[in-house]
């Protein structure tokens, strides 16, 4: 792999074959995850098309409640309603910029204009929020249960982003 | 002589003592660097003070990064959860 570099407006990486084939991957795993919860909704068509309607109560899967926050802290009621008037927009620009990344994934050389760059960004950061949960990692050093092939994963995603941040500073 | 305005604001909380908050929590999950970029990029924070929002939210757990009304600060903690961070909002003082 050749993590991201900034050569004057344009941000390209090149990855392996196998590199790509495991962030594609990765990509769809969280468009599953995602269409899930979407799938849930109690939505009617007109809610839908609306983006309203999602479901008012927050995820029970903690990496899906970690994508999808409560709002509001210390007052349920506010934290229902806006999640049924939010959460599946949320959930929408979460799955396009995943899907902008499997898209991006498809060419040798990734090359990202400034949208690409908030997409990819975005979506590291999603996918990292997903494997930080599912390692039960919560709080700041912790490798949680220890799983070393998903953490050796999260942490490469992590020197990926990072490097992508450098490129934008 | 005073002007009447036929329209008003409705979204104006202009009698209130405590407008709200939003507040980033801190996690263990995103990166310091990435943090202090999306205040910069999107609450358009001078470098400065994006570093230092960052760290009390690292070294203190949580951070106001915004103050004003309620819809707006409902439209930031949104923005927040899109770039990933862990934002609620609050009435501030709350």
């Amino acid at each position: 792999m050749i993590a991201f570099t900034r050569d004057d407006e344009v941000v390209t990486a090149r990855f392996t074959t196998d590199e790509r084939a495991l962030l594609s991957s990765l990509a769809h795993q969280l468009i599953e995850l995602l269409g899930e919860r979407a799938a849930e909704s109690p939505a009617d068509l007109l809610y839908a098309q609306l983006g309203i309607g999602g479901q008012s109560t927050a995820p029970l899967d903690p990496a899906l409640a970690r994508l999808l926050p409560d709002a509001y802290r210390d007052d349920a009621e506010a934290a229902s309603e806006h999640r049924r008037f939010t959460e599946l927009a949320l959930v929408d620009r979460k799955v396009a910029n995943a899907r902008a990344v499997i898209r991006l994934l498809e060419a040798y050389e990734v090359r990202l204009d400034d949208a690409d760059v908030q997409a990819w960004l975005r979506h590291l950061t999603d996918l990292r929020l997903v494997i930080a949960a599912r390692l039960q990692i919560e709080e700041d050093d912790d490798v949680g249960l220890g799983d070393d092939a998903l953490l050796d994963l999260y942490d490469w995603l992590g020197y990926l982003q990072g490097t992508l941040v450098e490129c934008i500073e | 002589m005073s002007q009447v305005l036929e329209e008003v604001d409705l979204s104006v909380d202009a009698l209130s003592d405590h407008p709200w908050v939003t507040i980033v929590w801190n996690d263990p999950v995103n990166l310091m660097t990435y943090v202090s970029y999306v205040f910069r990029s999107y609450f358009g924070h001078t470098r400065e003070e994006a570093e230092r929002l960052m760290l009390l939210v690292h070294n203190e757990g949580r951070a106001v990064v915004a103050t004003g009304g309620r819809e707006e600060m409902e439209r930031h903690v949104e923005a927040m959860h899109d770039f990933g961070l862990w934002a609620t909002l609050a009435k501030d003082g709350a």
